[in-house]
């Protein structure tokens, strides 16, 4: 294969049949691949009318042109669904070596319909394509099941859900590789409702380069500047994701205890410098990655894992009042183990302490309560007791206690780890997710705190609109492509077109990816269109619109979102109601969705 | 409109073009696109004196009065933000890399910063070199694949997410041409250092 291996495999889990049909490669053009693909095959197959836990949603694993090509951070691969917990479209892309490994048995694509009569695994291996029999896995972890199917990171490669996925719990995370995680938005929910429990690849076939010359420049070049750049030779090898914990917090945009303050007193205990100084065992790399930014780490008690990532040391940090470190870890790991999405589990729960500590919850939970993580992470993963409610995500939980606006959350997907009152960017980011609210799709870290890459002024609202919108594209892109963020904030765009163009033996420039990124993130959009979503829904917590922080480098700052709406919609070409425009539909050849916008 | 910040980010950028000779004292433009808007500076506007006055606010696509005070090159700005993901544009006259742009079809760095920053920066011939649809059409078809070009004997066009970027790729092209000019003008050989610099040229 060039780029593309030019099949999808398509399974019905209901009846069994399995099938192998092309790619269209009109369509791989428009979409490439990753999320782009997966949003496009989505449109078709599920309507408004399916709802997200019934046998005909489906799952939709991609992978991109340039996925296995051995180009840096060529790892990654998507899912795409309809989310349980949002109601919205839902990708969500993971790293490892799984997505590497599903492309190498050739196939682009695996769409999953239906649902098993009992526990099912599906298996892709040069012998052939199988369902078997998964009885004797439901129930397990994932840490027990990734072992017991003989993962083997070169060869052999396992995704599967833990016991939150077969619960049905609307937070429930994909798992691959052990520990890497599709997380966001419940897919691992929608795998349960199939009762499919997990999927073995191992490929043989190789995604050769169209023109090695030119991609072994690209490789060199490429190389070169992710050496360059600080945080990705330096910044995340060393300390990873963390590393910016204390930048977030410094500059008064580490939400705290539930978003009621900007900066955690605790910050410092929690940090990328703490887990390098005391719990690191060492860093480790996806397949193709120089970054190396995962950590492994192992506890006092002798626990050992990988993480935390910043996202999760902050949901079970900040968001709790929590700085004992060890259990922050902890609580990571059972969450890889259970298969739950760690942002949204920490945000909840916190939002759960709130409710507590208002006296709108019968509990007595409370912010800092270290000791209330594990119990209350496996009760979510068993639907028992209180974590029942938890297993809902927090939108569902504050409403059941007469509470919504305690739900830091934007279209029922609980916030990451950055107050927008202290970076505007990010609060427009956050209200015009497709997915929810998402730092993944268009992170304003980059311009607003980094400077990556340039330093723009985190309070300004005129401009921030455009520089968004090119975020979201960009990212959008690099999902479809598939590629690791982190690269991008050391390699431009200019380098993925040719090194797609490299790989494909088709031309594309930085311009015509950036095309793609908008033509994927205007499909999304019509997609939620189609659901029922409108720009009523292009908001935030009224917490972040109405309390000015009320202390540190962001006091007195609400996030002035009105102004910046008004822009974005002008910007990306949609009318004052956030419905893309025909000409912009034209534009970006999607003229298949124009009766959905305009009936 | 133009609130002070944005403002500011104008008048301090055209003071820097205009102080390190990067263009004349009226010559060259630049514009940022906000939302369905383009705010350029305007016409005959000093680069080293802008005032409040001197933008005008106009739209991105279409017709309308504002193009009466904006820059000559409104034609060649609209173009580049209906094809590319510029947000903003910096057009000045570099003097050094407009002498190598008579006599080249490419200027390709031989300085380690410059060949990081910008490999190589393709020239385009226009026969009507200011204000054309034929200006508009080369320039804004060059800049799809390239973050700042050149002119023939006219002067460069940069792009960026913020008018900061595009004026360092302006900065980034003369310093690059003046050290091809001095090598030159030495007259020694150069003793290459770059691995793959020979794939330069394909960029």
């Amino acid at each position: 294969m060039q780029g593309w291996a030019g099949n999808i495999l398509d399974i019905n889990l209901t009846s069994g049949h399995i099938e192998t049909v092309p790619l269209d490669r009109d369509m791989a053009r428009l979409f490439l691949g990753g999320r782009g693909l997966g949003a496009r095959l989505l449109w078709d197959l599920v309507g408004p009318e399916v709802e997200p836990l019934s046998p005909e949603n489906v799952l939709i694993f991609t992978t991109g042109p340039i996925t296995a090509s051995a180009s840096q951070t060529s790892n990654r691969f998507n899912v795409s669904t309809k989310s349980p917990l949002t109601g919205t479209i839902l990708h969500a892309n993971s790293g490892g070596w799984w997505g590497m490994q599903f492309k190498r048995t050739g196939y682009d694509a695996l769409i999953v319909r239906g649902k098993a009569a009992s526990p099912v695994m599906i298996e892709i291996t040069p012998a052939g394509v199988a369902i078997k029999d998964a009885a004797h896995l439901w129930g397990k972890g994932v840490f027990d099941t990734t072992a017991a199917l003989e993962q083997n990171r070169n060869k052999r490669n396992v995704l599967c859900i833990g016991p939150a996925g077969e619960n049905l719990v609307r937070i429930a995370a994909i798992m691959n590789d052990k520990e890497r995680s599709l997380a966001r938005g419940g897919a691992g929910a929608v795998m349960g409702s199939k009762n499919l429990k997990a999927i073995v690849v191992e490929g043989q076939e190789k995604n050769k380069p169209a023109d090695p010359d030119q991609f072994k420049f690209l490789l060199y070049e490429t190389g070169k500047l992710l050496k360059a750049s600080p945080l990705t030779s330096q910044a995340l090898p060393e300390f990873g994701t963390a590393v910016v914990m204390n930048v977030v917090n410094e500059i008064g945009a580490l939400p705290t205890r539930n978003f009621q303050q900007s900066q955690f007193e605790g910050a410092d205990k929690i940090s990328g410098e703490e887990i390098t100084d005391t719990i690191l065992v060492k860093n480790q790399a996806c397949w193709a990655c120089p970054i190396t930014c995962t950590r492994i780490t192992q506890t006092k008690s002798g626990k050992e894992g990988e993480g935390p990532e910043f996202e999760s040391a902050w949901a079970f940090g900040a968001q709790c009042g929590i700085d004992d470190l060890d259990a922050i870890t902890e609580a990571n790991y059972q969450c890889n183990d259970l298969g739950l999405d760690t942002i949204s589990m920490g945000n909840t729960i916190g939002c759960a302490m709130e409710l507590a500590e208002r006296g709108l919850l019968a509990n007595d939970l409370g912010f800092g309560r270290a000791d209330r993580l594990p119990g209350l992470i496996h009760d979510t993963a068993f639907r028992q007791g209180i974590g029942d409610d938890l297993a809902e995500g927090s939108y569902r939980l504050a409403s059941k206690h007469g509470a919504p606006e305690l739900s830091m959350s934007v279209k029922k997907l609980e916030l990451p780890a950055y107050d927008p009152r202290g970076m505007q960017g990010q609060g427009l980011v956050f209200a015009t997710g497709n997915r929810g609210a998402c730092h993944e799709t268009g992170n304003m870290l980059g311009p607003e705190v980094l400077a990556l890459p340039r330093l723009i002024d985190r309070f300004a609202t005129q401009g921030k609109a455009g520089i968004v919108s090119v975020h979201q594209n960009s990212a959008a892109v690099i999902d479809s492509l598939v590629y690791c963020k982190f690269a991008n904030m050391a390699v431009a765009e200019e380098f993925f077109a040719r090194t797609l163009t490299a790989v494909t033996g088709e031309h594309f420039t930085a311009d015509d990816l950036m095309m793609v990124g908008e033509r994927v993130w205007t499909l999304e959009r019509l997609y939620n269109l189609r659901e029922g979503f409108s720009k009523e829904d292009d908001t935030l917590p009224a917490r972040l619109l109405h309390e000015p922080v009320s202390a540190g480098p962001s006091e007195g700052f609400t996030v002035k979102l009105a102004p910046m709406l008004e822009e974005y919609y002008a910007f990306r070409g949609w009318d004052k109601n956030g419905v893309p425009k025909p000409e912009k539909l034209k534009e970006l050849s999607l003229e298949f969705v124009m009766e959905v916008a305009h009936d | 409109m133009i609130d002070q910040r944005l403002y500011e980010e104008f008048r301090d950028i055209g003071r820097d073009i205009f102080v390190t000779g990067l263009t004349s004292s009226h010559g060259g433009n630049m514009s940022v696109r906000v939302g369905d808007k383009i705010i350029i500076k305007r016409r005959g506007a000093q680069f080293g004196r802008l005032k409040h006055s001197d933008f005008v606010v106009t739209n991105f696509q279409g017709k309308d009065s504002g193009i009466v005070r904006a820059s000559t090159e409104l034609i060649v700005h609209r173009a580049i933000y209906e094809k590319t993901s510029a947000l903003a544009i910096v057009h000045a006259h570099p003097r050094t890399a407009i002498v190598l742009s008579l006599s080249r079809d490419e200027i390709i760095p031989i300085d380690n910063e410059g060949s990081y920053l910008l490999r190589k920066i393709p020239v385009v011939t226009v026969e009507l070199a200011s204000g054309s649809k034929e200006m508009a059409e080369k320039v804004s078809e060059a800049l799809r694949g390239y973050k700042i070009i050149m002119q023939r004997g006219h002067g460069c066009f940069a792009i960026g997410q913020t008018l900061e970027e595009a004026y360092h790729w302006v900065s980034a092209l003369e310093e690059v041409s003046d050290i091809i000019l001095e090598h030159k003008l030495l007259g020694e050989e150069m003793i290459e250092y770059r691995k793959h610099s020979e794939s330069y040229a394909k960029w």
